[in-house]
């Protein structure tokens, strides 16, 4: 879907819009090509939709470039993604062999394209080899990782490191994801767009359809934490946390997510969630098929909080789509959930089932303060967390490679 | 009366990681802040209300907010919260002050205090693009609307680092109203009371929104 920047301008203001007119006025006509190896699904393909179709929109030559392989390709792929994660995995010679042969097959279908491009974006470690087959560079390369690599396999890492050492800078989610490499590492946050469907507004009739849909009782508080059903994302303590409530009236508590289809570890979690949760009418558990945008959107927005109860986390989208909806969020102490919620502001982190049970308590007693907390989360991400902060910091991050990495540019 | 409009600025940052390793304890952090850029120093004081952070009232700078947070260490955090940057004379001077805060209290432990896992301090800078918006103020009067139409950003480049930039001569937006007549110099000693370190941008534009208002409303009573 094409997207046009003006089309923001409702939500973040004018001037907003016109800085990045500005910034984009300074790199008009260049060619960005993005690589990464899904077109479809996935957060990284959400965020080359709207990139691709936005830089294009002012002025830049953008394209969107998908790597293609064989099986034993995604395989060995997948054992890298884990790995970079900090996932033991066997990484073998055949994995290796598999991944050159892909990034060879895939560079003499896009040599001339990536060769001749100003800007070549390569995101996450699948199309990382790439660069070493187009020798005739003419512009910056950067890799873009998206995951946390802090803590990697040693072994995969001993094998990237040289790959993406060649290029001309990378870019991490945080600092805290960030590796040391002997080039500029920039930090880029991600972002939401405000304007999709699993954010943008919804009236009220279609936010208490869904909620009657999934057999919640508009007149009693809602409860959610919406995620995979992972052991990382603790839904099984959120449960502990909900059965320790007693309150009244008796709040209810949706636990939706998906991916447990696919996933043989998922499968496992969403069967504990479910022993966990019987017996309790009030514990709705909703395993959502991936396109359920809308529907997640309005059960958000139905609730009364937002949980995110993660031992262990990436960014938190999750999160930063809760405070969009204005909702306070009890979210767990941990990755970038860290960044979004501050204690009494935006929500709260805690560190067990019992903090988790004593915040949403203390949220339920004070309807004020959490609809104040919600609107400075709503606040925080506006001025933070949308899309348009998001393609602002890659203009700059395109200037700054292009004017040598300076402190301070003072564009004409 | 300086017929020179105001010219609206307004920046943009992308951040980068300094080079440096993280530091998980006192120790490590005395040592990098010694070793670490004057744009990280500057980055970590003052450009930091650019960052996609949460504008937290109650840390002055991302070694106190860490001090408090990570560490654990109140009396630490309050000492390092208490620096002001846009009094000190220099970047340099502002790293022997907090290099000296960091050596008496790791004087006063018995144990070099340790961060959990997760929770290290990172060592980052940034590049900045500055341009100009269009955007013009003609006079004082203007101000207001401006204030109210601007970014966060041009914000924070005319008010927080120009005062950085300018020091005694305060903030640009000052700079230009003390040339405009009696009503530019309200205006100004308006803003002089401004104390930046208490502010997010957007608190920070509610701020000068609201004390313009204030200068305006009573020259239009006082001209009745």
């Amino acid at each position: 879907m094409a997207r046009n920047i003006a089309s923001y301008r409702r939500v973040v203001g004018e001037e907003s819009i016109s800085q990045l007119r500005r910034l984009a006025s300074q790199l008009q006509g260049r060619t960005v090509v993005h690589v990464n190896s899904t077109r479809y699904g996935g957060g990284v393909a959400e965020i080359l939709e709207w990139l691709t179709s936005l830089m294009n929109d002012l002025g830049l030559q953008a394209d969107w470039e998908v790597m293609e392989g064989t099986p034993p390709f995604f395989q060995a792929t997948k054992k890298i993604h884990n790995g970079l994660q900090g996932f033991r995995v066997d990484f073998t010679a055949s994995d290796i062999q598999a991944y050159d042969a892909a990034a060879e097959v895939n560079a003499s279908r896009l040599r001339d394209k990536l060769s001749g491009a100003n800007f070549v974006f390569i995101h996450d470690p699948q199309p990382a080899a790439l660069l070493g087959s187009c020798p005739a560079r003419r512009g910056k390369w950067i890799w873009r990782c998206h995951i946390d690599a802090s803590r990697p396999h040693r072994p995969v890492w001993r094998w990237l490191e040289p790959v993406v050492s060649k290029y001309d800078a990378s870019v991490f989610s945080m600092p805290q994801f960030a590796r040391a490499l002997p080039h500029p590492q920039f930090i880029i946050a991600p972002s939401i767009d405000p304007l999709s469907d699993k954010n943008r507004f919804l009236p009220e009739s279609e936010v208490e359809d869904v909620a009657r849909r999934f057999r919640l009782d508009p007149g009693r508080p809602i409860l959610t934490q919406i995620s995979r059903f992972d052991r990382f994302k603790d839904p099984v303590g959120v449960i502990r946390a909900f059965q320790m409530l007693r309150v009244s009236p008796r709040p209810q508590l949706a636990l939706a997510g998906g991916g447990a289809a696919d996933d043989p570890e998922g499968a496992a979690v969403l069967e504990e969630v479910r022993a966990g949760a019987e017996g309790d009418p009030d514990i709705h558990i909703l395993d959502l098929p991936p396109d359920s945008h809308r529907a997640i959107n309005a059960l958000q927005r139905a609730s009364h909080v937002i949980i995110q109860k993660s031992t262990r986390e990436g960014f938190g989208l999750t999160v930063t789509e809760g405070m969009w909806k204005s909702k306070p969020v009890i979210g767990g102490d941990a990755g970038g959930i860290r960044l979004q919620v501050h204690d009494f502001h935006t929500g709260f982190l805690v560190n067990s089932p019992e903090g988790a049970a004593l915040r949403i308590r203390y949220l339920l007693q004070h309807p004020r303060l959490s609809a104040r907390m919600g609107a400075s989360a709503h606040a925080f991400v506006r001025d933070n967390f949308l899309l348009t902060r998001h393609l602002r910091e890659y203009l700059t991050l395109m200037l700054s490679l292009e004017r040598g990495g300076t402190d301070r540019m003072d564009l004409p | 009366m300086n017929a020179t409009p105001f010219h609206v600025r307004s920046c943009t940052l992308i951040v980068r990681m300094e080079g440096l390793p993280s530091a998980i304890n006192l120790r490590e952090l005395r040592d990098r802040v010694e070793r670490c850029s004057p744009s990280c120093l500057y980055h970590h004081f003052v450009e930091r209300l650019l960052r996609p952070t949460f504008d937290d009232p109650e840390f002055t700078n991302d070694f106190a907010a860490w001090a408090y947070r990570a560490l654990g260490d109140t009396v630490l955090a309050e000492r390092l919260g208490v620096l002001d940057p846009f009094s000190a004379d220099s970047i340099e001077v502002l790293r022997s002050q907090v290099s000296e805060i960091l050596e008496e209290r790791l004087a006063e432990a018995d144990h070099v205090p340790s961060v959990d896992p997760g929770k290290a301090f990172y060592f980052t800078c940034a590049s900045m693009a500055v341009f100009d918006t269009g955007m013009r103020i003609n006079e004082p009067s203007e101000i207001l609307g401006a204030l109210q139409r601007m970014t966060r950003a041009s914000i924070y480049f005319h008010f927080v680092e120009g005062r950085f930039r300018r020091k005694e001569e305060g903030d640009d937006f000052s700079a230009w109203l003390r040339s405009n007549g009696e009503l530019g110099e309200r205006l100004a000693a308006s803003f002089s009371g401004v104390d930046v370190a208490f502010f997010g941008l957007r608190s920070l534009r509610d701020d000068l929104v609201q004390r313009s208002q204030r200068v305006l409303e009573d020259k239009a009573e006082r001209s009745q």
